[in-house]
C-alpha cells in the first residue's frame, strides 16, 4: 500500500510551493486571514497546525488499513478534535498571552480543510513515514503562506516585526492602520495571491518559451 | 423591555458590525466557493443560519447541564455511581470534540427532516447540507455559546438563539451582496493572475471597510432606544459628566 | 474480507460493533490522552488565569505586593496587601462596552477608596491606532493617577480641568468609555464600602 504514489521527498516539497495550502489549494483561508496582524499570532498559529497535522497524519496512516469508508470522516474528525485540544490546553499552560489573543481560533483548526483534506489525499493512503513528512511539507507551506501575510500587514500597519520596532513604529503618520484591521487581511491576501499567480504562470510560459526554443533547431535540421 | 433591547442590539451588532464573514473571518471557505450566483449563495446562506440554529441549541444545553464545571447532569450522574461527592465535575476538555459531533449530528438531522417534511427546500439547499459541517462559522458559533454559558456575560437560551439567527443572517447578507458583485463582474476586464480567489478576496476588503462603517450603531441605538443611557457610553456623556465634577474642586 | 462476511451473517447489532470497534477503541485511547492532558495542565492553567490578574496589582497600588479576591456588590475586588499583609488599597476588577467590543479594566484606589492610584486596561478590541491607545500606559491610562473617586472622571476634549483627563485624539469614544466604566465600578464600590475603608 505504501508503495506507489508521490516519495516521502515529493510530498515534502509539494506541500512548501508547488501546491501550498493557502496559495494554491485556497484552504484554510479561516485563520490565514484572522491570526496574520502580527508575527508572533501567525507563527503561533501556524506551529499549532502544524502539531496538529503530524498527529493526526501519523495516526490515520497507522489504522488506514482498519478504516472503512464510511466512517472514515468521523474518525479524521474525531482524531483532530482530540489533538486540538491538546493543543490549546498546552498553550493556555505555556503561553497564556498568545492563548488568549489567539482565542477562538485555536479550536477552529479542527474545521480547518488543510489537515481534514491531507488525512484523506495522504495519510489514509500511504505509509506513516511518507504521511509524517507530508505533513510537515504543508505544515511548513502554510506556515511561510502565514509569514508572508503576516509581514506585509505587521510591517505595513504596525511599523514593527516580530513585535521588534522598525523605527517608525511611534510615528502615527506612517503607520497604515487599516493593514491590521480586517480589510487589509482580505486585500493583502488577495493581492499577493494574484502575485503568487502571475510568478507561476510567467514561469509556466518561459519553460514552454525554453521548450520550443529546444525544439526548432531540430526542425531546422 | 430591557431583556427586548439588549436583543435587538445584540443582533444588530452580531450581523452588521461583528458580521461573521467580514469581522471574525468564519466561513471564507463558502464564501469564496459558493457565491459564483444569488441563488446559489442564498441557499448556502439559508442552510448555514438553519443548522447554526439547531447546533447553538443543542450545544447551549449540552454545555450548560453537561460539559461545564458543575454541570446538573454530569455531577447528578457522577454522585449516582457512587462519586467523590467534593469533587466538582468538569468535562470543558471534552467541549471541542462535543460541538464538532453536535454540528455533524444537527446536519444530518436537518438534511433528513428537510427531505422528508419540506422537499422543496431541500431542492433549494439540499446539495450545501453536506458541506456546512467543516464551515468554521457553525463552530464558531458553538464556541461563543460556551464562552457566554460559563462565563461572565451569562447568555440565557432565547438570546443565544438570537445570536446564532443573527449571525447566519449576517452571513447570508454578506455572501448574497458578493455573489450580486460577481455576477457583474463576469462582465468585467479582470487581470488573468486574480481570476477567482483573488478579486473575490479584494471585494472583500472593501465590502469589510464598508461594513466597518456600522461600528457603534449598536451603541448609539441604545442611547436613543433606553432613556438613562446607563449602559453605554453615549454621545452627551462628557456633559453630564463635567456637571457632577464641578462640587468636586470645590471640596479640594 | 473475512470479517465482513462474518458480520452480515451476524445480528445487526454485532455488525455494528464489528464495524465501529474501531471507532470505539480510539475514543477510548483518545480519551485517555485528553485525561493525561487535563491532569498535567489543569493546574497551571489555572495558575495562568489568576496569575494575570494578580500580577497587575503592584502596578496599581503603590508598595502593594499580593491580593486577595472578595465578591462585594456583583463586583470583583482585589484587597491590595504588602509582604506584612497590611491593606494597602483596593483594586476593583471590572468591564463594560467600548466602542467595538467590551473592555475589562483594573482600577486601583487607596484605602478610603478616594482617591484612584492606578488603572490597567486588561483587554479591549478597540481599532487599532486609534481606541486601542486606551491601553497606553504613557498616554493615556497614567493621567487616571491622582483623579478623585468620590466624583465622576470626566473626559475633555481640550486642556482637561479638575477632575478631568485628555481623551485621546480622534478616539473620544474609547476614552468616554474607559471613564464611564470607572465611574461606575467606583460608585458601585463606594456605595458599600468594606469595613477597613470607612475608617
Amino acid at each position: 500500500m505504501s508503495n506507489g504514489g508521490p516519495t516521502a521527498f515529493e510530498r515534502f516539497i509539494n506541500g512548501i510551493l508547488p501546491e501550498n495550502p493557502v496559495y494554491r489549494q485556497v484552504l484554510g483561508t479561516c485563520p490565514t486571514l484572522a491570526v496574520t496582524n502580527g508575527m508572533r499570532s501567525g507563527m503561533t498559529m501556524a506551529a499549532a497546525v502544524l502539531f496538529v497535522m503530524i498527529c493526526s497524519n501519523i495516526i490515520v496512516s497507522l489504522i488506514r488499513g482498519l478504516l472503512r469508508p464510511h466512517l472514515r470522516i468521523l474518525v479524521f474528525t474525531l482524531t483532530i478534535a482530540t489533538f486540538v485540544t491538546v493543543a490549546d490546553r498546552v498553550l493556555a499552560a505555556y503561553m497564556y498571552d498568545m492563548s488568549r489573543q489567539l482565542g477562538p481560533y485555536i479550536p477552529l483548526i479542527i474545521v480547518n480543510c488543510i489537515i481534514i483534506c491531507r488525512c484523506e489525499v495522504c495519510a489514509s493512503k500511504q505509509g506513516v513515514w511518507r504521511s509524517a513528512w507530508d505533513a510537515i511539507g504543508q505544515g511548513l507551506g502554510f506556515a511561510l503562506a502565514l509569514a508572508s501575510i503576516c509581514t506585509v500587514r505587521e510591517v505595513l500597519g504596525n511599523g514593527t516585526w516580530f513585535d521588534i520596532p522598525l523605527g517608525w513604529h511611534n510615528a502615527d503618520q506612517y503607520k497604515w492602520i487599516v493593514m491590521i484591521l480586517p480589510p487589509g487581511a482580505f486585500i493583502t491576501l488577495g493581492v499577493l495571491m494574484g502575485l503568487v499567480n502571475w510568478f507561476g504562470e510567467s514561469r509556466a510560459r518561459k519553460q514552454a518559451r525554453a521548450a520550443q526554443a529546444q525544439l526548432e533547431p531540430v526542425e531546422a535540421r | 423591555m430591557d431583556y427586548l433591547i439588549n436583543i435587538l442590539l445584540l443582533a444588530v451588532g452580531t450581523a452588521l458590525i461583528n458580521n461573521f464573514i467580514l469581522h471574525y473571518f468564519v466561513g471564507i471557505c463558502p464564501f469564496i466557493g459558493v457565491s459564483r450566483r444569488v441563488d446559489m449563495a442564498f441557499g448556502m446562506g439559508a442552510a448555514v443560519t438553519f443548522v447554526m440554529t439547531v447546533a447553538v441549541l443543542l450545544s447551549w444545553l449540552l454545555t450548560g447541564y453537561i460539559l461545564q464545571p458543575g454541570a446538573p447532569l454530569s455531577t447528578w450522574l457522577w454522585r449516582t455511581f457512587g462519586g467523590d461527592a467534593s469533587v466538582t465535575v468538569d468535562l470543558t476538555i471534552l467541549n471541542y470534540i462535543v460541538y464538532i459531533f453536535v454540528i455533524a449530528f444537527a446536519v444530518q438531522l436537518v438534511e433528513m427532516y428537510v427531505r422528508k417534511f419540506f422537499p422543496p427546500l431541500y431542492k433549494a439547499f439540499g446539495v450545501f447540507l453536506p458541506l456546512i459541517t467543516t464551515n468554521c462559522a457553525i463552530l464558531f458559533a458553538c464556541l461563543e455559546i460556551m464562552k457566554h454559558v460559563g462565563g461572565a456575560q451569562y447568555w440565557d437560551i432565547g438570546t443565544s438563539l438570537v445570536y446564532a439567527v443573527a449571525g447566519g443572517a449576517g452571513f447570508t447578507l454578506a455572501i448574497v451582496i458578493m455573489a450580486g458583485i460577481r455576477e457583474e463582474l463576469d462582465h468585467a476586464d479582470v487581470p488573468k493572475p486574480l481570476h477567482g480567489p483573488g478579486i473575490t478576496l479584494i471585494i472583500a476588503g472593501i465590502l469589510a471597510l464598508a461594513f466597518m462603517g456600522f461600528t457603534g450603531v449598536d451603541k448609539n441605538l441604545r442611547a436613543k432606544l433606553v432613556k438613562d443611557d446607563s449602559g453605554a457610553p453615549a454621545a452627551k456623556s462628557p456633559q453630564k459628566a463635567q456637571k457632577p465634577a464641578a462640587p468636586a474642586i470645590m471640596e479640594q | 474480507m473475512t470479517d465482513q462476511t462474518t458480520n452480515t451473517k451476524k445480528p445487526a447489532k454485532l455488525s455494528y460493533l464489528g464495524q465501529g470497534w474501531l471507532v470505539l477503541v480510539l475514543a477510548g485511547g483518545f480519551g485517555g490522552l485528553l485525561a493525561y492532558v487535563e491532569s498535567n495542565l489543569k493546574p497551571k492553567i489555572e495558575q495562568n488565569k489568576a496569575d494575570f490578574t494578580l500580577t497587575a496589582i503592584p502596578e496599581l497600588v503603590p508598595g502593594a505586593t499580593k491580593g486577595k479576591p472578595f465578591v462585594r456588590n456583583g463586583l470583583t475586588v482585589f484587597e491590595a496587601l504588602d509582604d506584612q499583609d497590611k491593606l494597602l488599597g483596593w483594586v476593583i476588577s471590572t468591564a463594560g462596552d467600548g466602542f467595538a467590543d467590551r473592555i475589562e479594566l483594573l482600577i486601583g484606589l487607596d484605602v478610603p477608596a478616594t482617591t484612584v492610584t492606578g488603572i490597567k486596561v486588561l483587554s479591549q478590541k478597540e481599532t487599532p491606532g486609534l481606541g486601542a491607545k486606551i491601553e497606553k500606559p504613557d498616554t493615556f491610562s497614567k493621567q487616571f493617577i491622582g483623579k478623585s473617586a468620590t466624583s465622576p472622571i470626566g473626559v475633555a476634549k481640550g486642556k482637561p480641568a479638575g477632575n478631568q483627563v485628555q481623551a485621546i485624539t480622534g478616539a473620544t469614544v474609547s476614552s468616554e468609555a474607559v471613564a464611564s466604566i470607572m465611574n461606575k465600578a467606583m460608585a458601585a464600590f463606594r456605595a458599600d464600602l468594606p469595613a477597613e475603608a470607612r475608617q
